[in-house]
């Protein structure tokens, strides 16, 4: 190899420096560079109406707010793509002023510091006529401080087909014993199978094994956040109750096992599944697509176990970013979405798909003059989150996320496990989630 | 003689049923895919699968080009693949020249460095291109997208050019030097007349790479005036909830332009293709 200069070397290391610390300042400068004043990211609703509604409201308080149309940015972002997305304009240091973040992600995105602080915002929300659902809350509280604008309060009820509960002259069940005697007299299979319950490696999944296990007095957290209780004589009887409903009386149509999130939505929609717990996105697409099927369903509470009904919700909520060069600017935009009048007028748009925080908007004809949501309002102010007794913290996110409890309700149904050696395995697996989120 | 010729009657026999399984395999996703963009939504979630629509409605393409921005898409998504695959043309042409005929120190390390770079998963580099991109205010922009795509689409371009370059004989492009042509002369009246087949094999694959692209484009852009099909499609998901007419007839035809650009180009394809293989 040739001998270098010291000239050489001199310029070999300049330009070796530049590139390997250009990321770091190239990711530090990015952000101060950004021309919008205003950047908001929009996660598509179910009806144009919402999202047209939605659009014109970001431009409206830029108005007022004396931003010109071309300092802000609105960005449809797919449901799909959004966790990738803001991932990496997070680490790119470019992350939206304002966005939608689900259940777990405010208490995920808040520990990482990079959320403004909206106690100021809530409180105020708090302090309308009636209040907010308090439910909500758990989402959204970090030490204390709320960390996210609770925007929606999102009940999992049974999508219940009313018409076959009337063929057969059988009222909705109350318990889930009765639940299986009704499922077996109105299915037909393989047409027609009475749970559409999600069985795959799914977040569905916990969802719905949680949500039966709630009834049965069992639970995955203690509300410590710490104490794991996963291996438990109630989440054990009620594996074994969704068990029998699989394997004895077969209420649970088999391909259940791989379903993905939307497996349960196509089975009810299909009319192959006469009940489902899911929110209520399938009655919000049969407003759209197939209101003959929405005039007959029921969205009706989660039948009790010997522990009573627990209804699950999860809350949306929408998040600042720190980041953000104009800090009054996006919470100037959280305050006026947030404003009662503007606000309902985007709720009543989703045609059900969003349940308001405010309770006294479910004093509007909306929500009274239709018996399906009769139920809403007992659901969203006794609902539990799906890290029930614990809150929607990271590692209740990573649980949910990693599919851990799919995984042990297969071990059931599929390797034919006995359901405590399965629930003890997922205990463990839980407790090394939990213990290396505490770590940090 | 008369075994011989059985033999190869049912090897012939053996390849053409391999052949039709493979078309079916390949054509089978295709007729899918119109099929499900004709059907209705309560035949598309009915209990049985029909193979052929029962109503065939063209409602879901209706819906298509009325209420969604998919001819948006479209335009943007030709702008970008058109847009890239003519700057990877320029600069692979000019970069393979290079280091196929130039002498300079690090020739091979450069020439060796363009294989490592396309190898490098694009997972690995969304976050510090996009950190480049935002600082340099990239985002968000045609422009953008195409430069992030020539990083990978001219490293290869580039390696398989030089491949080609090599194997056409230097001394048709030394006469030209000696009747007076300049290097770059001699690259556009020679070598490139004589490389149309590995052009069109580059073209063709900077033209797909960044129409089916998906990340980077996920990525780098936010606003519909921007947001090619790849992306634009993912709408069609609300939720858990997949709107699979729209869906489809989109798919369909957002896979035509790359499928049209391969019949037309077909024969220069296959003969860049194959003469890259014996000579490269």
């Amino acid at each position: 190899m040739a001998r270098m200069t010291r000239r050489q070397m001199l310029k070999t290391a300049t330009v070796a420096a530049a590139a390997t610390t250009s990321p770091w300042w190239l990711v530090k400068t990015s952000h101060a560079q950004r021309a919008k004043k205003i950047v908001f990211w929009h996660v598509p609703n179910f009806t144009p109406l919402a999202d047209e509604l939605q659009k014109q409201q970001v431009y409206e308080f830029a108005k007022q707010a004396g931003v010109k149309e071309g300092e802000v940015e609105y960005a449809t972002v797919a449901n799909e793509q959004f966790n990738a997305k803001l991932a990496a304009a997070i680490e790119a240091g470019n992350p939206p002023d304002v966005t939608r973040l689900y259940e777990s992600n405010v208490q995920f995105y808040a520990s990482g510091g990079h959320l403004l602080d909206v106690h100021d915002l809530v409180e105020k929300m708090r302090r309308e006529p009636k209040g907010i659902f308090e439910s909500a809350m758990a989402s959204v509280l970090v030490k204390g401080r709320a960390m996210g604008v609770p925007l929606a309060v999102n009940p999992w009820p049974v999508h219940a087909r009313m018409d076959l509960l009337e063929q057969a002259k059988l009222e909705y069940p109350k318990t889930w014993d009765e639940f299986i005697e009704t499922s077996k007299k109105i299915q037909s299979p393989p047409r027609l199978f009475a749970f559409g319950m999600c069985l795959g490696p799914v977040e569905d999944t916990t969802d719905n094994v949680m949500n039966l296990l709630w009834c049965y007095g069992g639970k995955m957290v203690e509300a410590d956040n710490k104490t794991v209780v996963m291996a438990s004589k109630e989440n054990e009887a009620g594996v074994k109750v969704i068990e029998a409903m699989f394997k004895t009386h077969k209420i649970i149509p088999p391909g259940a096992l791989s379903w993905d999130n939307s497996g349960n939505n196509k089975a009810y929609q299909s009319k192959q599944a006469a009940f489902v717990m899911n929110p209520s996105s399938i009655y919000a697409y049969l407003d759209g697509n197939d209101k003959d099927l929405q005039k007959v369903t029921g969205l009706m509470p989660v039948p009790a176990g010997p522990k009573g009904t627990v209804n699950q919700i999860d809350t949306w909520a929408y998040g600042a970013f720190k980041k953000t060069p104009y800090p009054e600017l996006a919470k100037g935009l959280l305050d006026y979405f947030m404003t009662p009048a503007n606000y309902d007028r985007i709720i009543q748009s989703t045609g059900g798909r969003w349940v308001p925080v405010y309770k006294r908007l479910f004093d509007s004809p909306f929500w009274r003059e239709r018996p399906a949501f009769q139920h809403f309002i007992k659901m969203a102010e006794t609902g539990v989150p799906v890290s029930y007794a614990g809150s929607p913290t990271p590692a209740a996110g990573e649980v949910l996320n990693t599919h851990v409890i799919p995984k042990m309700i297969q071990r059931v149904l599929v390797d034919n496990w006995e359901a405590a050696k399965a629930l003890d395995e997922c205990h463990k697996r839980i407790v090394e989630i939990y213990a290396r989120n505490a770590r940090g | 003689m008369r075994t011989v010729s059985g033999g190869r009657r049912a090897l012939k026999w053996i390849g053409n049923t391999l052949l039709a399984l493979m078309l079916v395999w390949t054509l089978v996703p295709f007729y899918w895919m119109i099929a499900t963009s004709l059907k209705k939504d309560k035949e598309i979630y009915g209990f049985e699968a029909t193979l052929v629509p029962r109503q065939p409605t063209l409602q879901n393409y209706v819906r298509l080009f009325d209420k969604t921005p998919f001819v948006k898409y479209l335009r943007n998504s030709t702008i970008v693949a058109v847009g890239n695959t003519l700057a990877s043309l320029a600069f692979a042409t000019l970069g393979a020249y290079a280091l196929a005929r130039l002498r300079f120190r690090g020739r091979g390390l450069i020439a060796r460095g363009l294989v490592f770079t396309y190898l490098v998963p694009p997972a690995l580099l969304f976050i510090p291109l996009f950190a480049v991109m935002s600082a340099l205010r990239l985002v968000d922009t045609h422009h953008g997208l195409v430069l992030t795509y020539l990083s990978f689409t001219v490293p290869f371009c580039t390696w398989l050019l030089m491949g080609y370059f090599r194997s056409v004989p230097i001394e048709l492009e030394e006469a030209a030097l000696v009747d007076g042509c300049t290097r770059l002369g001699s690259l556009f009246r020679v070598i490139l007349p004589m490389s149309l087949p590995a052009l069109a094999v580059v073209a063709f694959f900077a033209f797909t790479q960044s129409w089916n692209e998906f990340l980077y484009a996920n990525v780098f852009v936010n606003s519909v005036e921007v947001r090619t099909v790849t992306t634009g499609l993912t709408l069609f998901i609300v939720e858990d909830v997949f709107f699979w007419g729209p869906m489809m007839g989109a798919s369909f035809l957002s896979a035509l332009p790359p499928l049209l650009l391969y019949l037309v180009f077909q024969r220069w394809v296959v003969k860049g293709l194959t003469l890259g293989g014996v000579k490269g």
